[in-house]
């Protein structure tokens, strides 16, 4: 359906409206009725669901901070309650997750590491989708050595075990946040997610308009970045929701082991739990549940919005 | 059909190639590696420095530093493990790299032999609520954060029911007074699974040119000799407990990882099931009146195994970064607890071969795929 | 009169989408004796298919058979369960795909597949004869027996063609529908193939439904011919009749818009606007938008299907005869 509204253009005035008037009409009518499809879908809408709820932390946190609770009881790194005698404590009234084994407060230091999650999680999607797609759109046009080059790379990236290589790569140097959103994006954008992008692009490559613009007398360059890589953005949208899951997942395992030099996440914080000895502590639930069950489930956020999202652009998954 | 497979064959040697080169690259161009430590000793006189430089070999041109190491790599020689000393790193991987293997391939032929019925099924019935509850549950154990999920799963199955022991490879208790060591017990355990598999294997492929009606009973009368033979041979040797003990801490893993891994394979199952149902040969197939059951098990599924095939590949290409992770909660000594161990204090040399290992382990795995592939799809086999 | 094979009776289905309830057949009514052919035609989305598919009981989900009737050698497959109606399929009516060259499953021998379809059906008795069966059938269609142990790939576009025919042959069916089965493939293998069926056809005395947009085809080759406009039948008859008098404005539309080679020299007449939109369709009869002749009543009251002699049929209020 969504492709019958978009070929219907608006019949008789359409010389008189400008141009970019008409193109952001399409776009609204295509979007309104993606979304409509989207929420159709209840699997997406969970999706949605978990990430705002999740994205709200991030804004009350600092307001939170500055307003109700006191700098240096509920500080996330350097924090400590001194009115409790033993940490970690159990959930109170004032510590509504409990504090941890250096005398933090859980519900602060998880609603803090949020915002380091969805930065970590977008940077590293976003550098593996621009990569990508720029490979993915310039290997289907021009074939040949540059392909070939690219698909070989890609067979090896896709080999590679990244986390493995990531521990020692952590071994040899710190890993910050900023560099190993970096290297997981650039390991994304030369892997799976090229080769996926390069087929949509062949696709593309040999429909109508790419012939037409041709013969308008369209350069190379003019093509692919006006016809080619428009056409890919649904699907290179998609594989972002995929590549956040995978950045924050990677995070949450190295944050986990203790390899990463970062300041608090929800890795770290069941690192520090385990360090301290409480992992298999399991009456002491609050240190382990809560950053693992927020690690879970935006990861499967995303990639539940994601999946919806596979469901309306891929003609081949829909129900009708 | 020969040219295809000599092509991949070339491939997959060309990108082994490279992912050692790569592994090198990784390993020497580190600002400061473990030989600039032991070399910044102030107490060395610049002599001293410099024999010590040629001992280690790093006097001689990064190319050529890079075919020497080439070619230890391909004699089995990644030196002395330091935190393993005095042991060579592939003594060590001969000792770790069999129990990693049997747990994964284990867990991941269960994973996806179950992932792929259940997602045939979720394809075929399409719509409704059970598919929602079966996709979101199915995200739900794909995406969960594994060190936790096994961590749930100890706490259940090994901390409140106390049916499997919460870790790791043996029970050392009893073992004090075993007459033979662990690694004598797994590698008899590991020939007796090969044998009893392959022999399963080839009668399970003959009984297929059986009338239907012998077919089961030749299966199950295999079966049961080749269970009777194993008991046989283990209450014979008289370690057979020690066997058990060995494999009663396997189960616990195995259920863990076949349950994550499970999930992933019957998502994609269920969309490539569905991109396979709207194929017009789907439809010629109802069309000529064969039951639901074949067109779904012997046409459509057919076609949609090959992505699945692809990931399983991908999977076994993973092992060890799965490995790191179960085997850090299990406390399961294979490859992955080794990298970790030797990452976190530096054992360069046992790096280096854990990764080339992994690398093994993926390039065999892609060869075995191309195999497959001929085996699926005509269209190649005959290209 | 010879044993009339299928009966369709007001025959109504819709599709629930989206957008709304598309109604893609409606009130069709038509009849097939033994041994004889037909042909289907109309613009695409006019519901060609959808009959098409309706007769063989394989519709998607989404799709519902309101009222009416599928009277198949005597019984309703309407009511049918699904588990009688697939013992039917192939047997008693059997179906020569659009996309003929994607009915062949690539993983599967060609040969196999075929055989496959006369197992479930009980046909086969011996492998060998199964085959020799088979052999025989490649030869009707003009392929090389041999050609049977080969995978789809290995075939050309009309090898394939001739395959599938093969398949629909195989169970001895009462009815073959072919839906515009030689569109993919270039026009002389076009004509020679569409030849080929009809003798075929004729060789076996099976009846054979031919659904095609072409009317000028279709009139050449088939012995009857449905015409439909949006979902509705609009004329059925003689193919002889319909092409001498056309009755509906639609039909003579339809043959206006065709280059005639051997009669008299026509202007061609190309038929204004667009079929209609069957999830609101227009009230009284659908093609009154577009018909020149249309009269107040055509758009309030929708015209009744009926004889108007000789075996013809049409839904119009303004027959072109009575013009």
């Amino acid at each position: 359906m969504a492709e019958l509204t978009q070929s219907t253009p608006p019949a008789k005035s359409v010389l008189e409206i400008p141009l970019w008037q008409v193109r952001l009409r399409l776009l609204w009518r295509s979007l309104k009725t993606n979304l409509a499809l989207f929420a159709e879908n209840p699997i997406g809408l969970v999706g949605v669901a978990i990430i705002a709820f999740f994205f709200m932390f991030t804004i009350i946190h600092p307001i939170l901070m500055n307003t109700v609770w006191d700098k240096n009881t509920y500080d996330p790194v350097v924090g400590y309650d001194a009115e409790i005698p033993f940490h970690p404590a159990p959930p109170s009234a004032k510590h509504i997750l409990g504090t941890d084994p250096l005398g933090r407060d859980v519900l602060s230091q998880l609603m803090w590491s949020t915002r380091s999650e969805f930065i970590l999680g977008l940077v590293a999607a976003l550098v593996s989708v621009v990569i990508a797609t720029t490979i993915g759109a310039i290997t289907a046009y021009y074939g040949g050595f540059i392909d070939n080059f690219f698909m070989r790379l890609a067979d090896i990236v896709i080999m590679l075990p990244y986390i493995s290589i990531l521990i020692v790569m952590s071994a040899l140097f710190d890993l910050t946040l900023p560099v190993l959103a970096l290297i997981l994006g650039i390991l994304g954008g030369f892997g799976g997610t090229t080769i996926i992008i390069k087929s949509q692009a062949l696709t593309i490559k040999v429909r109508t308009y790419i012939e037409a613009a041709r013969v308008a007398g369209g350069g190379d360059f003019h093509i692919i970045l006006r016809h080619i890589i428009p056409n890919l953005m649904p699907l290179s949208f998609l594989y972002m929701m995929f590549a956040v899951n995978g950045a924050i997942a990677s995070e949450a395992v190295l944050s986990f082991f203790g390899l990463l030099n970062i300041r608090m996440s929800w890795g770290l914080m069941i690192y520090t739990s385990s360090y301290s000895g409480y992992l298999l502590d399991f009456q002491k639930w609050w240190l382990i549940f809560p950053a693992s069950l927020s690690i879970s489930m935006l990861c499967a956020a995303f990639y539940l919005v994601g999946r919806a999202m596979d469901e309306i652009i891929n003609p081949r998954l829909r129900k009708r | 059909m020969r040219r295809y497979l000599l092509n991949r064959l070339a491939q997959n040697i060309l990108i082994f190639f490279a992912f050692l080169t790569l592994v090198y690259v990784l390993v020497d161009a580190q600002p400061g590696s473990y030989a600039d430590q032991y070399l910044s000793d102030p107490r060395l006189t610049p002599a001293q420095r410099e024999i010590l430089k040629k001992n280690l070999g790093l006097d001689r041109p990064v190319l050529e530093r890079y075919f020497l190491w080439l070619r230890n790599a391909f004699r089995g020689d990644f030196g002395i493990s330091f935190s393993n000393y005095p042991r060579q790193v592939l003594d060590v991987i001969a000792e770790r790299a069999p129990r990693t293997i049997i747990l994964f391939l284990t867990a991941t032929i269960l994973s996806y032999y179950i992932g792929f019925l259940t997602g045939k099924i979720l394809a075929w019935k399409r719509g409704g609520w059970g598919e929602y509850a079966a996709t979101i549950g199915g995200v739900g154990l794909y995406t969960v954060f594994l060190p936790w999920f096994a961590l749930m799963m100890v706490w259940f199955w090994a901390y409140t029911l106390k049916v499997f022991p919460i870790g790791k490879f043996l029970d050392p208790v009893l073992w004090r007074q075993s007459p033979v060591d662990a690694n004598y017990v797994f590698t008899r355990m590991l020939i007796t699974a090969f044998l009893s598999a392959l022999i399963l294997f080839i009668v399970f492929i003959l009984a297929r040119r059986l009338n239907p009606a012998q077919r089961t009973p030749v299966r199950l009368v295999t079966l049961a000799v080749v269970l009777i033979g194993i008991f046989a041979y283990w209450s014979s040797t008289g370690v057979g407990r020690y066997a058990a003990d060995i494999l009663h801490h396997l189960v616990l893993p195995i259920f863990t990882l076949a349950t994550v891994n499970f999930a992933g394979t019957m998502l994609l199952t269920r969309n490539s099931m569905l991109e396979t149902l709207r194929e017009d040969y789907i439809m010629a197939a109802k069309a000529k009146g064969l039951p639901d059951q074949i067109v779904r098990d012997k046409h459509a599924s057919r076609n949609a195994l090959l992505p699945v095939v692809t990931s399983f590949v991908l999977a076994v290409a993973f092992i060890l970064d799965g490995g790191v992770i179960t085997e850090t909660t299990f406390s399961w000594p294979g490859m992955g607890l080794t990298l970790l161990s030797a990452a976190l204090v530096q054992d360069i040399p046992m790096v280096v071969g854990a990764l080339v290992f992994t690398g093994i382990m993926a390039l065999s795995a892609h060869l075995i795929a191309d195999l497959l592939y001929a085996f699926l799809d005509p269209r190649i086999r005959y290209a | 009169m010879s044993e009339t094979v299928l009966r369709v009776d007001d025959l109504t289905m819709h599709y629930t989408t989206r957008a709304g309830e598309v109604s893609a057949v409606n009130n069709v009514s038509f009849s097939l004796q033994r041994g004889q052919s037909m042909g289907l035609v109309g613009e695409s989305g006019c519901g060609k298919t959808s009959v098409a598919f309706s007769l063989m009981k394989l519709l998607p989900d989404n799709a519902h058979i309101k009222q009416g009737h599928i009277y198949l050698n005597g019984t309703d497959v309407v009511s049918l369960r699904e588990e009688d109606m697939r013992k039917l399929r192939w047997s008693k009516i059997s179906m020569v795909f659009q996309a003929a060259m994607n009915a062949l499953n690539p993983v599967y021998k060609v040969g196999d597949q075929i055989l496959e379809a006369m197992e479930t059906h009980g046909l086969v008795e011996t492998l060998q004869s199964a085959r020799e069966h088979i052999a025989s059938l490649f030869e009707l269609v003009g392929l090389d027996p041999k050609l049977m142990d080969q995978y789809p790939h290995e075939y050309s576009g009309g090898m394939r063609q001739r395959a599938v025919i093969a398949m629909a042959l195989s169970c001895n069916p009462d009815i073959i529908i072919a839906d515009e089965p030689t569109t993919a493939l270039d026009v002389i293998v076009q004509d020679a193939l569409l030849r080929e069926m009809i003798e075929l056809q004729k060789k076996l005395n099976m009846s054979m439904i031919y659904i095609s947009h072409d009317i000028a085809v279709i009139a050449e080759v088939t012995e009857r011919i449905g015409v439909m406009y949006a979902g509705r039948m609009a004329e059925f008859g003689s193919a002889v009749e319909i092409f001498k008098h056309p009755l509906h404005p639609y039909t003579f539309g339809l043959m206006s818009s065709f280059p005639s080679i051997v009669g008299e020299k026509r202007e061609l007449v190309s038929l204004p606007g667009e079929p209609p939109d069957l999830i609101n369709p227009p009230s009284g009869c659908r093609f009154h938008p577009r018909c020149p002749y249309a009269t107040e009543i055509c758009s309030q009251q929708d015209p009744e299907f009926k004889d108007l002699g000789g075996d013809h049929y049409v839904a119009c209020w303004h027959p072109l005869e009575a013009n």
